[in-house]
């Protein structure tokens, strides 16, 4: 027993005997190492976080924020795109959280990972793409220092992509980046060039001693130029930038930029009141024109207190003052005359000819010269521009000559095509930058205004300008062949162009030259099919050089500009009503031209004018009432009228298709240019002759012309046939007619009061109408009330209208008086004005010629009429009867009265005692009965 | 009867009676009339307070009449042209004439042409002198108002042109009447023209501030001294008050139905062409082609008196008494010279002066922007100077007594 015992217990600790050369027995706690393990990634959280909105990895954008601190590159790439999403799906996180969102977006600009980088430069794009420029602004200070570090980073790829990152705030807040240029300005520097370190070539500043110097980084994937070429095309989109911004601080728009598009000066920045004074008496609000009560000065006062601070030099300070553009532009020419170079001559080793360029070298070239243009504007007020222009002509003008116009008309250069498809990666890189190609056209155009530019306003003519000549020849040939060759240009190289000519024929001052380049632009000019923009723009330069002509005589004596004067009331014409925006315009520059008292234009204008004025097919009836206005205006400036076109205005007048109020205006400028209105200062010789004048109030006064009224004749024959001593039979009008013949007729009233002598102008008036309407026997309602309008209003007291008028007037007065119950019968409200009007017009004719009264109570016949019109005379009678104007004239007819009423109660047979019959009689009774009272009161006294 | 304080002036184109009358503003009692000639329009004016001037109708002289005496032409300028527009300068320095498109402007003390500005391209209608005569406007028939600085103008320099300080080009048709408010430089200019428009600039900035559209040609514009309201004499004979501060209490105005004060001023029966505002802004006067001047009340729009002439009236002004006008003995201050036709006397053999532009300033001109402090430690700086040129000169005199009196 104890034996097993013992058995037992040396199996508990038995050895284990090891022996050279067999395996390890296992130990028995040894760990199976056989297993494979595999990680499992929570990508997304299995609860829903019911407080915010999450991803489709139901992250919220706290996760996603802390995430962008991981240490891993796939995390943060994770959560930038995760971060996308959140904010594509749920917007109003974006409002939220956009403080943490930009400032940890920003962090990661400087990130190793170039995805990471890559995300971040689209998170950032569509942030910007939905926030507006001022809800970013307080935190554009942290977003700039971030990218500023990255644009400085040691790291190319970095350097590279921060420009990424500056396309997209250049793109969506230009204005905000412009607001400090100072530190991207460095940055931009220090990208393509190197600060030459050590005192000498401090020292040595004053001369020519540059401290910076071109760099090339053989670390790049990309040749120097394309590098350069990616930076300076940031570079000139942000000195764009930077112009834009000042311009809009100005709030002025007549910067050279788009001299042309700004005619006549409405760019101010505080609108004036345009007011009208119907509006003005309907209206109840007062409007305000004086600003602080009028104690203060608009800010666009010329008078301008000095500047108090002294202007600092040095790029540090920004663009904010002409020292700091100096500086800045007196560090960048040089570096960009280096890359001028560098791209030329690295062409001449390849080609023998050296003015044909690649493509790339083409680009850099346009891009150096766009940015010199650039700077040029910068100068932060107009006043500096001048300074600044000298400078650069005496700084570089050498420098450019020799570097720019050596090689001057710039080519393409074809070869590098195939050398590009059998190298695909350079290829993808060529893709990768944009605006690659440029046209040569581009690049010359650019340089020639480049070159201008330099050219200044030199006080005296002669020596100075002998210089400028030389090196402006080749430039001037280019831009008259360009222009002259008929080619169409696209609307920016011709807007360039034009800028270059103006600055051109500003500068030279030299006849010749002016005709030659004006002569180029009007090729361009007479082109057919230009678009719209293209041909405004030419009018415009045109027409700005004209205004310019003032202190410029040989711009005032160039015959293409006076040509190109002649032509445009032509053109005017043949436009008719097509094109109404063109049409504008020229009559703008007509208007200009005529009020100038430029001989050619005038001239033209008079052949033209009967065309112009055509009341069919004339622009003045064509055209909007704006520009009609114009034209009407333009009248005043014609230096004769003759009798053909004063027809035409009155049929104008009268047609109605100009309206009421601008025929009026019409009327008045007429009157204002004859002899007669009385208003003249200085010599003035009358436009036109006082026949010809009267014969044109006239005309307008019937409204009518003889044609017409003989049409009217016949209709009126055909329709009914009245007898040659009935009435003439009124023609009702549309009513809108009647108004308008109204309103001119009111007019013409008025110009007919003040020509002098009213018995002479009366007699005038009497021989017309016995001429020309007597004979009439349909004559519209307007017409009529018109005429008696007139007569009541020009009857002289001494002067003794004749009988055959008389007679025709009575007609006129009952037919009138008869239309006048038609229209009381339908109670349409607008026939109220046409009531009181025709009503008016009568009453003023009866109650002012008392001979016309008797003889409309003489006409009226009772034995004549039939039956169905007795009720119509008598209701006529009634109403004048209950007129107290024309009581007393009444009474004084009181027989004849009393014979017409007595055949009436003769004739309207007593069976019926209608109401008009008892209406009469009650009127005519009160008035007798008033009569006799006043009769008995006198003979009392 | 004690002197009028504020006195009428007009004149009409026939002139038969008088050339022009001087009429009490309050009473329209005539006081004096100036006989020989008639006047153009816009072209009477009082120079310095002592002598009338007036542009001969259609011939090209300008009478001058001594203020105190009446009867008695006292000198007739001739010009080179006929005179469409004529005005002298507040301070009664210089004397602006407008002969057919070009601006004469002359020195009143010396008689010299200065300068010919023809920068207008029609016949001028109208010259206004802002308040403190640092500027002056013109209007033409080509559109055109322009701002002139006189200081520019008058500079002798012979190559540089003078250009005005602005061009104000927005009317579309002549300008027929111009008026120049209080405050120099700040001022605000009104231009009436044919166009039917009266616009109201900023002297100082060019920049237009309102346009009014009328439904007739405006022939005459003025404001009154406080520049409450505008009046725009129309060529219907209405005169069109527009108000140009608001009074925008409308809380107490629900049930008035006069709006604001645009009103018409009814009873003339043709052109408008001169309007007047007194100094107190309560009297309005418009002399017309209807062969009228009135006189209105502002406040009420009543007419208040109408006083006939024989002949379109030309000219009508309301002035503040010159103190010579009813004081026969007095003498003017100064004589007036022979005013010179040509640019520079010395060419023509004409003047005795050679050369140069003699400027005198205005008796009243101050240093407005010295402060007291400065201007102290400036006189005592001069009188510094003063003490030691005297002693400088001292000593020389001494040197060269005792170099002459030294027995040789």
């Amino acid at each position: 027993m104890t034996k097993c015992k013992k058995k037992k217990r040396q199996d508990d600790f038995q050895k284990v005997k090891l022996k050279v050369g067999k395996t390890k027995p296992k130990a028995d706690n040894a760990t199976n190492i056989n297993f494979r393990t595999k990680g499992i990634n929570l990508t997304e959280q299995l609860k829903k976080d019911a407080n915010a909105p999450t991803t489709h990895r139901k992250l919220n954008i706290k996760d996603l924020l802390s995430q962008l601190h991981h240490y891993s590159g796939t995390v943060k790439q994770g959560a930038l795109v995760g971060l996308r999403e959140l904010l594509t799906l749920h917007p109003s996180e974006l409002d939220q959280h956009l403080s943490s969102l930009l400032s940890e977006a920003a962090a990661v600009f400087t990130d190793k990972d170039p995805n990471v980088r890559m995300s971040a430069t689209r998170l950032l794009r569509f942030i910007a793409q939905s926030v507006p420029a001022e809800r970013t602004s307080p935190f554009f200070p942290l977003l700039s220092a971030h990218l500023s570090c990255a644009m400085t980073h040691i790291e190319t790829g970095i350097q590279e992509d921060a420009l990424k990152v500056l396309d997209v705030l250049l793109d969506h807040y230009p204005a905000l980046l412009a607001a400090r240029p100072a530190l991207l300005l460095t940055n931009f520097l220090e990208l393509i060039s190197h600060r030459s370190t050590g005192g000498g070539a401090r020292k040595g500043q004053e001369g020519k001693g540059r401290s910076w110097a071109l760099s090339v980084n053989p670390n790049r994937n990309m040749t120097g130029q394309q590098w350069r070429l990616t930076v300076l095309l940031r570079l000139g989109r942000f000195l764009q930038a930077v112009v834009e911004e000042r311009r809009a601080e100005e709030g002025v728009a007549c910067v050279s930029g788009d001299m042309f598009s700004v005619l006549n000066g409405q760019g101010g920045a505080n609108a004036p009141l345009e007011l009208n004074w119907e509006e003005l008496t309907y209206r109840k609000g007062g409007f305000q024109v004086f600003e602080h009560s009028g104690a203060m000065p608009t800010p666009h006062s010329t008078f301008k207190l000095r500047p108090e601070t002294e202007p600092g030099a040095g790029v540090s300070e920004g663009l904010g003052t002409g020292e700091a553009v100096r500086g800045f532009a007196s560090t960048l020419v040089p570096l960009l005359l280096d890359v001028w170079v560098e791209a030329s001559a690295s062409d001449r080793s390849k080609t023998d000819s050296a003015h044909l360029l690649t493509p790339d070298a083409m680009s850099l070239m346009y891009q150096v010269l766009s940015i010199l243009q650039l700077l040029r504007k910068l100068a932060p007020q107009r006043e500096y521009q001048d300074t600044l222009d000298v400078w650069f002509r005496s700084e570089y003008l050498g420098d450019f000559k020799q570097h720019f116009m050596k090689n001057f008309p710039y080519g393409n250069l074809d070869t590098p095509k195939q050398r590009r498809k059998t190298d695909p990666k350079r290829s993808k890189q060529a893709t990768t930058i944009p605006g690659q190609t440029v046209e040569p056209l581009a690049l010359n155009v650019l340089l020639c205004q480049v070159m201008v530019s330099m050219v200044t306003l030199s006080q005296r003519e002669g020596q100075a300008q002998e210089p400028d000549a030389e090196w402006l020849m080749p430039l001037r040939g280019f831009v008259q062949e360009t222009l002259s060759s008929g080619a169409k240009l696209s609307q920016r190289h011709l807007h360039t162009l034009l800028e270059t000519v103006w600055r051109m024929v500003i500068t030279q001052r030299s006849r010749a030259v002016t005709e030659d380049l004006l002569q180029a632009v009007y090729v361009q000019y007479q082109q057919m099919n230009l678009n719209l923009q293209t041909r405004t723009l030419l009018l415009s330069f045109y027409s700005r050089l004209y205004l310019q002509e003032h202190n410029h005589t040989h711009i005032a004596r160039s015959r293409v500009l006076s040509r190109w004067l002649a032509a445009l009331p032509l053109q005017l014409s043949q436009l008719g009503h097509r094109n109404p925006a063109l049409s504008d315009r020229l009559l703008l520059s007509i208007q200009a031209a005529a009020s100038r008292g430029n001989k050619a234009l005038l001239n033209s204008l008079h052949t033209h004018a009967c065309r112009l004025y055509d009341p069919q097919e004339g622009s003045v009836v064509l055209l909007p009432a704006e520009s009609q206005q114009r034209l009407v205006q333009l009248l005043y400036f014609l230096p004769v009228m003759s009798q053909g076109l004063l027809a035409n205005l009155s049929r104008c007048c009268t047609a109605g298709r100009v309206s009421a109020g601008l025929a009026a205006s019409l009327i008045r400028i007429i009157h204002l240019r004859s002899s007669l209105s009385g208003w003249s200062v200085g010599s003035q010789d009358a436009t036109l002759r006082d026949v010809d004048y009267i014969s044109f109030l006239f005309s307008t006064l019937t409204g009518f012309s003889s044609d017409e009224l003989a049409t009217l004749q016949e209709a009126g024959d055909e329709s009914v046939l009245p007898p040659s001593p009935s009435p003439p039979q009124p023609l009702p009008h549309p009513l809108e007619q009647f108004t308008h013949h109204w309103d001119v007729v009111e007019e013409v009233c008025h110009c007919l009061e003040t020509l002098g002598s009213r018995s002479q102008c009366f007699d005038v008036l009497q021989n017309g109408i016995c001429k020309n309407l007597t004979g009439l026997a349909v004559i519209p309602d307007s017409m009529a009330a018109g005429l008696l309008r007139a007569v009541a209003r020009l009857l002289d007291l001494s002067f003794l209208p004749s009988e055959p008028l008389l007679r025709f007037l009575s007609r006129c007065c009952l037919s009138l008086l008869s239309l006048l119950l038609t229209l009381q019968q339908d109670t349409a409200s607008e026939n109220n004005h046409k009531r009181e009007a025709v009503w008016g017009a009568c009453v003023a004719a009866l109650s002012s010629i008392p001979r016309l009264l008797r003889l409309v109570l003489q006409s009226l016949r009772v034995r004549d009429l039939c039956e169905e019109e007795l009720p119509q005379l008598a209701q006529i009678l009634s109403l004048l009867l209950q007129h107290t104007a024309l009581r007393n004239h009444m009474l004084a007819n009181a027989t004849l009265l009393q014979h017409i009423i007595q055949d009436l109660t003769r004739y309207c047979r007593g069976e019926s005692k209608e109401q008009w019959m008892t209406d009469l009689l009650y009127c005519y009774s009160v008035t007798m009965a008033t009569h006799r009272g006043n009769l008995g009161l006198r003979d009392i006294y | 009867m004690s002197a009028p304080m504020e006195i009428v002036l007009s004149a009409d184109s026939a002139g038969q009676l008088w050339n022009c009358a001087v009429l009490e503003l309050h009473s329209g009692t005539n006081l004096l009339a100036y006989r020989g000639g008639n006047t153009s329009s816009r072209s009477l004016t009082v120079l310095n307070g002592e002598y009338i001037l007036g542009a001969q109708l259609g011939k090209n002289f300008i009478n001058v009449w001594e203020i105190q005496r009446k009867d008695q032409l006292q000198q007739k300028i001739v010009c080179p042209g006929i005179v469409t527009c004529l005005t002298a300068s507040p301070n009664g320095l210089y004397l602006v004439a407008g002969i057919a498109d070009a601006i004469y402007l002359w020195e009143v003390s010396s008689g010299n042409l200065l300068a010919i500005l023809s920068r207008h391209y029609q016949d001028l209608t109208c010259l206004r002198f802002s308040d403190d005569s640092s500027h002056f406007i013109s209007g033409g028939k080509d559109n055109l108002a322009l701002v002139w600085s006189l200081a520019s103008v008058v500079q002798l320099d012979p190559s540089h042109t003078p250009e005005p300080r602005h061009v104000l080009s927005r009317h579309s048709l002549p300008i027929t009447d111009i008026h120049c408010g209080l405050m120099g430089p700040q001022a605000r200019v009104a231009t009436a023209s044919l166009d039917q428009t009266v616009k109201l600039w900023e002297l100082s900035s060019g920049e237009m501030l309102l346009s009014v559209l009328f439904d007739v040609g405006i022939m005459s514009v003025t404001l009154d001294p406080c520049e409450y309201y505008l009046f725009c004499g129309g060529s219907d004979g209405g005169i069109f008050q527009v108000s140009l501060c608001s009074q925008s209490l409308s809380r107490d105005k629900t049930f008035q139905s006069d709006n604001e004060g645009n009103q018409v001023f009814k009873g003339h029966r043709n052109l408008v062409t001169c309007l007047s505002v007194s100094m107190d802004g309560t009297l309005l006067l418009s002399g017309s082609h209807d062969e009228t001047i009135r006189l209105w009340d502002i406040q009420s729009k009543q007419s208040v008196r109408s006083i006939n002439h024989k002949g379109p009236v030309t000219n009508a002004l309301i002035i503040p008494a010159p103190a010579n006008m009813f004081l026969p003995d007095s003498r003017p201050g100064i004589p007036l010279p022979r005013f010179s036709r040509h640019l520079n006397p010395s060419e023509q053999g004409e003047g005795v002066e050679t050369g140069g532009v003699c400027l005198r300033l205005a008796p009243h001109t101050q240093s407005v922007f010295g402060d007291g402090e400065n201007t102290k430690v400036r006189v005592s700086e001069l009188e510094e100077e003063v003490r030691t040129l005297k002693k400088v000169n001292k000593d020389l005199y001494d040197f060269s007594t005792q170099l002459l009196t030294k027995p040789s």
